[in-house]
């Protein structure tokens, strides 16, 4: 068996307004579109994916909240029908999907090895977040590829920011282990918004793009900064940086699946791809690729 | 009389799902007290407010006529599945969403099928409603409303079941000190996780049983000043808002839920 390896990483954020905005067959509510620059940021997302040819897709969410320890998805098969809590006139999607179970059980006890808590969820009736599905379902809307679940363990509202990335840091070591020693090709996807402000009140129709605009003209110079810095390869300004961007933009990327992904890919010092940014209810979206099979590739035709 | 009971309860489904488990046993017994004073309050509509159930954007008030199925938490799958077996009193609930507008919230009802309700309110409504025989009408915790939000949109209820002649009982569901343990532990060791919250919790229980909304509101300011409390206790805020006033409460429990603080208060009237 070859080694397994990160092919690539999307941050891949979730609102569910995407999917209502969409249209699919999975999602009762029905629109007259909406956020299509975010929603064509994707459909430049999933033609990257395809290329990239992962054998199993893995998502952390920030909708699935842990309190104690990180969980992983650990039922072969799920489906039912997701309703948002928060935007149920606008999600109410049935899903059907796939889990890497064996993948899963690595990811689980490599991070409870390094000393993190762990656990598999093994029970078949369990609700998927639609955190997980929106992004799955804007990222691979087929649904024909496997996927790894992990929540968001509370640990960055608990304790305290510093605590939270060091956790979600030995996480990402821990599933690029297991991925390495799986022999898979593996894309990950940080499901979550930049700058969180959002407005208070919904308009009357969801999807009047009159109504659409950044909440927070600071929350959007953060997404900016750091986009630009994503852009340009600098991570380690990025990171450098991160806790102030969670303070002063409401990220959520405080709820660990940024920083996730960016410890398993290695926190790659090469430009990120920003497919497209926009807002929903006025919090910041970015769809951005890292491609780190292409950026090999440029590397050894250089050498 | 419009408000004819009043209760706070812990929305854990731990002492729903392990009754057994010696440190929920007096949680799960004090359930079983409320729900024979809930009974004996021959109550029209149960008044339903649960941290659990966020919202952010509007109001939302539950407006599903039935709503039935099964639901496991995010968090303690391992312990079992919660049955679902929910009727709302949707001519309360319109009222309450028509009422929202007045005191200058806006608001809209959720009525659908599989919606998510929050495990709070599912293990409430089983402990002290099996079977879904009292209607519900069940407001959801905007997270950016405050205290004072919280209770003028109960008070609010309040008025409208007077409108409609009915009698109300009132659940606040929700815990007290909100500091649990974040690594696996032996459930039958559960404790309150930090002594100072143990005895910030009793404190404010003594308040509430001693005291009138005053004072009690007095001891939860100090109370939500010095502990990491479950949603600032919005839960109490929603309670204070829809009795107005109380003359002490009887404390039928109070224990830890995997080192969080739980009580089952009953308010007098």
């Amino acid at each position: 068996m070859s080694q397994g390896k990160i092919v690539g990483g999307f941050v891949a954020p979730h609102p569910p307004h995407l999917v209502y905005g969409e249209n699919p067959p999975q999602n009762e509510a029905r629109s007259e579109g909406g956020w299509e620059p975010l929603r064509w940021a994707y459909e430049r997302a999933r033609k990257s994916l395809e290329e990239m040819k992962p054998d199993v897709l893995l998502v952390h969410s920030p909708h699935w909240q842990t309190l104690v320890g990180h969980h992983f998805l650990g039922v072969p098969h799920l489906e039912g029908k997701s309703v948002d809590p928060i935007f149920s006139n606008l999600f109410r999607y049935k899903f059907s999907l796939d889990v890497d179970v064996e993948l899963a059980e690595a990811c689980c006890q490599e991070a409870a090895a390094m000393g993190l808590t762990t656990k598999m969820m093994r029970n078949p009736k369990f609700r998927v977040d639609y955190g997980t599905i929106t992004t799955l379902h804007m990222i691979r809307p087929q649904w024909d590829i496997p996927i790894v679940g992990i929540s968001a363990n509370n640990s960055p509202y608990y304790l305290s920011v510093d605590e939270g990335v060091e956790q979600m840091d030995t996480l990402g070591v821990a599933t690029r282990k297991a991925i390495e020693k799986s022999g898979k090709r593996a894309v990950l996807l940080a499901s979550n918004t930049f700058s969180h402000w959002h407005f208070h009140e919904e308009p009357d129709v969801p999807e009047d793009m009159s109504r659409e605009h950044p909440q927070s003209y600071e929350g959007y110079k953060w997404d900016m900064k750091m986009i630009e810095l994503m852009r340009q390869g600098n991570l380690k300004e990025v990171m450098r940086l991160f806790p102030e961007w969670v303070e002063e933009a409401f990220a959520e990327v405080k709820s660990g699946a940024f920083p996730w992904m960016l410890s398993a890919m290695g926190y790659p010092e090469i430009p990120a791809e920003l497919h497209g940014y926009g807002t929903v209810i006025g919090t910041g979206n970015a769809v951005m690729e890292w491609n780190l099979e292409k950026a090999e590739a440029r590397d050894a035709a250089v050498a | 009389m419009t408000v004819v009971s009043a209760f706070l309860v812990p929305g854990s489904p731990l002492p729903y799902l392990r009754q057994d488990n010696p440190p929920w046993q007096p949680l799960a017994a004090g359930y079983e007290k409320v729900r024979d004073a809930l009974q004996a309050s021959k109550p029209d509509a149960l008044l339903i407010y649960s941290t659990q159930w966020f919202a952010v954007l509007d109001q939302l008030w539950q407006a599903r006529p039935h709503l039935t199925g099964e639901h496991v938490d995010e968090n303690w799958y391992e312990y079992g599945d919660l049955t679902i077996d929910l009727r709302s009193d949707t001519d309360l609930v319109d009222a309450c969403i028509a009422g929202c507008a007045d005191i200058g919230i806006r608001a809209k009802g959720v009525n659908y099928d599989h919606f998510p309700v929050d495990t709070g309110t599912i293990v409430a409504n089983n402990f002290v409603n099996p079977g879904g025989k009292i209607p519900l009408v069940i407001a959801a915790n905007n997270l950016y409303h405050g205290p004072g939000e919280t209770e003028k949109l109960a008070a609010m209820a309040v008025e409208q079941a007077d409108k409609q002649g009915k009698r109300l009982a009132v659940l606040a569901i929700g815990g007290l000190s909100a500091a649990y343990f974040d690594e696996e532990i032996d459930i039958a060791d559960d404790r309150i996780r930090h002594d100072a919250d143990d005895a910030a919790n009793r404190q404010l229980l003594d308040a509430l049983a001693n005291g009138d909304r005053r004072s009690a509101s007095e001891a939860l300011g100090r109370f939500n000043e010095g502990t990491k409390a479950d949603m600032g206790m919005k839960h109490l805020s929603w309670l204070f808002g829809a009795t107005g006033d109380f003359k002490g409460a009887r404390v039928h429990a109070y224990g830890p839920t995997y080192g969080a603080g739980a009580a089952v208060v009953e308010f007098n009237l």
